[in-house]
């Protein structure tokens, strides 16, 4: 497959069935399966063609005498894109049993998804401010909407409306970041940036140092990096369990891509600049993270708070990019990769369980649970190991590139934060697994819900686990190796 | 060699997929444990005393951090490797009427799987990764078939023994990263970190994160205050297991790795660590002393055996050395021992109180008997290899420092006094209501005891057999050593 067609394949299928399913889901033949199938099979779809992408370093500006370069897609979006579409069709998979006894995922609830996931394939390959603030829009917009799906629960509407809020008030940053970028560099091509800031001095640069802090202000809101991440409890505690992961895992990692490319092309010159802030940012986002995390005593609340934990270890990872750039990044998208399979498939479990309900799973909703579904406990266990970063899972070998680039950067003493935090994170996680396998439950639950579910539940487990040890000595399959060597294609397509 | 890492872990596996009656279980483990005790015989049969590390397989796990699979074993590790295989069919001997849970039987394994592939590895990365999963099943075991507070106290020494593992973590890392500015590529094996350079603060530092690590593993002086707490909550299998195994564990690794990495440093911090290991020492020994709660004082006591080693490894010479890992096998195999038949006696009277007991000799001589032999023979006296070993280690602190030798030897006498106080107050006076017919040792427990008494027994007297596997490891370190010493 030619990489012009695969770069334009993508976005197309996810938006000609996003407008299908749009007007499908008024005939009377559209039932709400067909709708989640149709949807689940784009996504399959799409990511079996983006990932004929990944795998070698290229660079192809997209159909340039039209769009006027404003996106471009390469080795590292092709990479990033994989990623994600694989993480939406886990998280929709894993929802099957979550969308089957809920009444809220109309059709639209589709289309958003679909819509969501097209903002950030574009996101991904834009090269041009602009364009990235309306994909970052796009997929933003839809999200809002998706996190007050269930029209019924005061707290999805709540959560969607402080989610609208915040989340437009933080995108206005990002406009003022960029007018003042285009009031000294007259364009808002990444590349024109780029060169601007290399061939002009200091002086000159005022309003671009300032533009680009002020787009960071926007990203570390989506990321939910403290200061900026006020809403995060309260917005993953509203939305339904699928949105939820949905956020916490793809959401993020389309942002990261974004931050990367725009870090590392442009505003690598300001390292100096950033370094204080972030780390400054990693430390506090690590501290009040696991402060809220412990705080929690719902399973949903406490994960969602961990989130931001683990927003902290890739900013502990993004302020090393300067000193150690091919190794801190592959570790962001290692990390990135690990996380979402692990949050996905925790969050997952819990939607499982649930049963649709959008009654918050305490801990003492989980006890007993290891007695009446050992496989859910297990691979529940798997995935909280992994976010956990407990050895011989996938979330260790992503601590462990983490810890490494920054030490390599010279920030020991971040690694040493960073320890400590997983320390802390110890607690709040283990006690998931304790009142999972330690504790009586009074009621019997006997009925195992949807297979469809459990298997995708089973299979993140087993990819989670082998994450951890894969290596190509056991099978010809592609362990821990063969992701290292994708992410340094990604990196090489950037021309570093 | 891989074979005795992995028969466990997919033994484990298989039992968690297969459902089968519980006789069944039992007898898979058996027959599982039994293989890795056969094949670890063979081992230690072809084992080349002469050479230093062998059976080495090396593989490329992940190749851009130039982390490999490699294991290996010497004179040091084979005693470990040995008492690992072989406690591990004994426990289920003694306890084969007891536990009726699957899963105590695939923790186990697991257990055993993981302490094999910590003691066997040459590479950093894997020998965290085998350190860090044995924790795994131990928590679960304490938390699922515990006693008391058990969850709190699972997940409380959890956490206390991951901080010292995180710190280790960042401790390889950057040897990894400094090994890396220095040579120009990654690795983490011992062989080629042990020709990197560090400054002195640098070393201290990484030194004391290793440090912390084994420190709260051991337990030493300090860092013991999870100890009590674990021993009387957690199952006998794993309190087995802890004592003999993973205690060990901590104290092998001091020397596996702190003492191939920082030669200098370690040799500047050992008066530190030896002063602390007497303190332990006879802080244990005196706390032992003050308990009545049997499975207590004898954690209490092993921690105190355990300063002992410690002060041996840190002694750095022959003596020390030898009498140490010496030390590490047969307080292995004696408290290993002590602890299955408190196991028995438990099930027979459902306490652990001292006060509670009494005359128990006369209602079962064979059980006062063997209680008596392996009492005796951690304290070390002569003719178990308790003795043997104190020996080695008295003598090693006399040659490095009279005081220190002096202080070793009495403190040992610690131990004779509280052990022959608790013998005494346990299988003589008078029988009460709980100790009356008291049942004697029924055959599956004389099995699984009396190997171990006389292996104990033939270590004591024919020291010289299995000295000779360590010797030779050891005397080339020490040797090593001797040069450094005084410089």
């Amino acid at each position: 497959m030619s990489n012009e067609f695969i770069a334009l394949a993508v976005p197309a299928i996810l938006l000609f069935s996003a407008l299908f399913i749009l007007l499908f889901g008024f005939s009377v033949h559209y039932t709400k399966n067909r709708g989640y199938f149709i949807t689940l099979w784009t996504l399959f779809i799409a990511f079996l063609i983006s990932a004929n992408g990944v795998g070698e370093t290229f660079t192809l500006p997209i159909l340039p005498h039209i769009f006027n370069s404003m996106a471009v897609y390469d080795a590292f979006s092709a990479t990033f894109i994989s990623l994600f579409l694989l993480g939406g069709f886990l998280t929709l998979a894993i929802a099957k049993s979550f969308v089957d006894h809920t009444d809220f995922f109309t059709h639209e609830s589709f289309v958003l998804l679909l819509f969501s996931l097209f903002g950030m394939v574009i996101l991904t390959m834009a090269n041009e401010l602009l364009t990235a603030f309306i994909a970052l829009e796009i997929a933003s917009m839809s999200v809002y909407i998706l996190v007050g799906l269930n029209r019924n629960s005061l707290r999805a509407s709540e959560a969607f409306f402080k989610y609208l809020l915040l989340g437009s008030f933080a995108a206005s940053f990002y406009l003022l970041g960029m007018v003042l970028i285009y009031a000294s560099v007259k364009s808002t091509n990444l590349a024109v940036i780029a060169h601007y800031i290399l061939s002009t001095n200091l002086e000159a640069q005022l309003l671009v140092i300032a533009g680009s802090m002020l787009i960071m202000i926007t990203i570390m809101f989506k990321i939910a990096a403290v200061p900026f991440g006020a809403w995060v409890l309260d917005v993953y505690e509203g939305a339904s369990f699928p949105i939820t992961a949905y956020m916490a895992g793809v959401f993020k990692v389309a942002i990261f891509a974004f931050i990367l490319r725009l870090f590392l092309q442009n505003f690598i010159a300001y390292e100096a600049l950033y370094d204080p802030l972030v780390i400054g940012g990693a430390m506090v986002t690590l501290i009040a993270g696991s402060f809220l995390a412990v705080t929690q005593n719902s399973v949903k609340k406490m994960l969602a708070a961990s989130s931001v934990v683990h927003s902290g270890y890739l900013l502990i990872a993004f302020v090393s990019i300067g000193e150690a750039t091919y190794s801190a990044t592959s570790a962001i998208i290692f990390y990135l990769f690990a996380y979402f399979l692990s949050a996905i498939g925790a969050f997952g479990v819990l939607s499982y369980i649930s049963k649709g309900s959008d009654k918050p799973i305490s801990y003492d909703d989980l006890n007993g649970l290891a007695k009446s579904r050992p496989i859910i406990a297990a691979s529940f266990t798997l995935f909280i190991l992994s976010l956990a970063g407990f050895p011989s899972t996938i979330g260790f070998i992503a601590k462990f590139y983490i810890f490494t680039s920054a030490i390599e950067a010279g920030y020991t003493i971040l690694a040493f934060f960073g320890a400590l935090a997983a320390c802390v994170s110890i607690y709040y996680y283990f006690k998931v697994i304790a009142h999972l396998y330690f504790k009586e439950s009074g009621s019997v639950k006997s009925d195992n819900g949807e297979q469809f579910s459990l298997i995708f539940i089973v299979v993140s487990a087993i990819v989670v686990l082998w994450g951890g040890v894969g290596t190509s000595l056991l099978y010809d399959l592609p362990g821990i190796n063969a992701l290292n060597e994708l992410s340094r294609y990604a990196i090489g397509s950037l021309g570093l | 060699m891989s074979l005795l890492i992995f028969l466990p872990f997919i033994t484990a596996l298989f039992l968690f997929v297969v459902k089968m009656p519980i006789n069944a279980v039992k007898s898979v483990y058996m027959v599982s444990t039994l293989c890795v005790a056969s094949m670890a015989i063979y081992f230690y049969v072809q084992f080349d005393p002469s050479a230093s590390m062998q059976f080495i397989e090396k593989h490329s796990w992940i190749s851009q951090y130039g982390i490999h699979y490699s294991i290996g074993v010497d004179g040091v590790s084979l005693g470990i490797v040995m008492m690992n295989a072989l406690l591990m069919p004994l426990i289920a001997l003694g306890l084969y009427k007891q536990r009726d849970k699957k899963g105590y039987w695939i923790h186990l394994l697991f257990v055993q799987g993981g302490i094999m592939g910590a003691v066997l590895s040459l590479d950093l990365m894997l020998f965290y990764l085998f350190w860090e999963i044995m924790l795994l099943p131990i928590f679960f075991m304490i938390g699922l078939y515990g006693y008391g507070k058990n969850s709190f106290v699972a997940i409380k020494f959890n956490i206390y023994t991951i901080f010292g593992s995180l710190l280790m973590l960042v401790a390889i890392l950057y040897l990894a990263v400094s090994y890396k500015e220095q040579f120009g590529f990654y690795s983490f094996a011992l062989d080629d970190l042990k020709n990197l350079k560090l400054t002195t603060i640098e070393s201290l530092l990484v030194f004391s994160g290793f440090m912390v690590a084994f420190a709260i593993k051991i337990p030493i002086f300090p860092f013991h205050t999870w100890l009590s707490d674990t021993y009387r909550s957690a199952p006998t299998g794993i309190v087995i297991v802890m004592s003999s195994l993973m205690a060990k564990l901590g104290a092998y690794a001091i020397w596996r790795v702190l003492f191939t990495l920082f030669d200098e440093t370690s040799h500047q911090l050992a008066p530190y660590f030896i002063g602390i290991g007497l303190f332990g020492l006879i802080f244990f020994g005196i706390s032992a002393m003050n308990q009545t709660h049997l499975k207590r004082m004898f954690a209490l006591s092993s921690a105190s055996h355990l300063s002992l080693i410690v002060v041996g490894f840190f002694i750095y010479d022959i003596y020390g050395l030898v009498g140490s890992s010496y030390l590490i096998i047969s307080h292995a195999l004696s408290s290993a021992a002590l602890f299955l038949m408190l196991a028995m006696m438990y099930e027979r009277v459902q306490t652990y109180t001292i006060d509670t007991l009494g005359g128990i000799a006369k209602e079962a001589p064979r059980f006062a008997l063997f209680f008596a032999f392996f009492a005796l023979s951690i304290v070390g006296v002569p003719l178990t290899s308790g003795f043997v070993a104190e020996v080695l280690i008295i003598l090693g602190a006399f040659e490095y420092n009279i005081y220190v030798g002096f202080l070793a030897a009495t403190s040992v006498l610690i131990a004779m006094l509280f052990m022959f106080k608790m013998i005494s107050a346990v299988l003589y006076g008078d029988t009460n209501e709980r100790t009356k017919n008291f049942q004697d040792l029924r055959v599956h427990e004389l099995m699984a005891l009396i190997p171990l008494a006389l292996l104990i027994l033939a270590m004591g007297i024919f020291p010289n057999y299995f000295i000779k596997n360590i010797e030779p490891t050891a005397k080339a370190f020490a040797s090593n050593k001797e040069v450094t010493r005084y410089e």
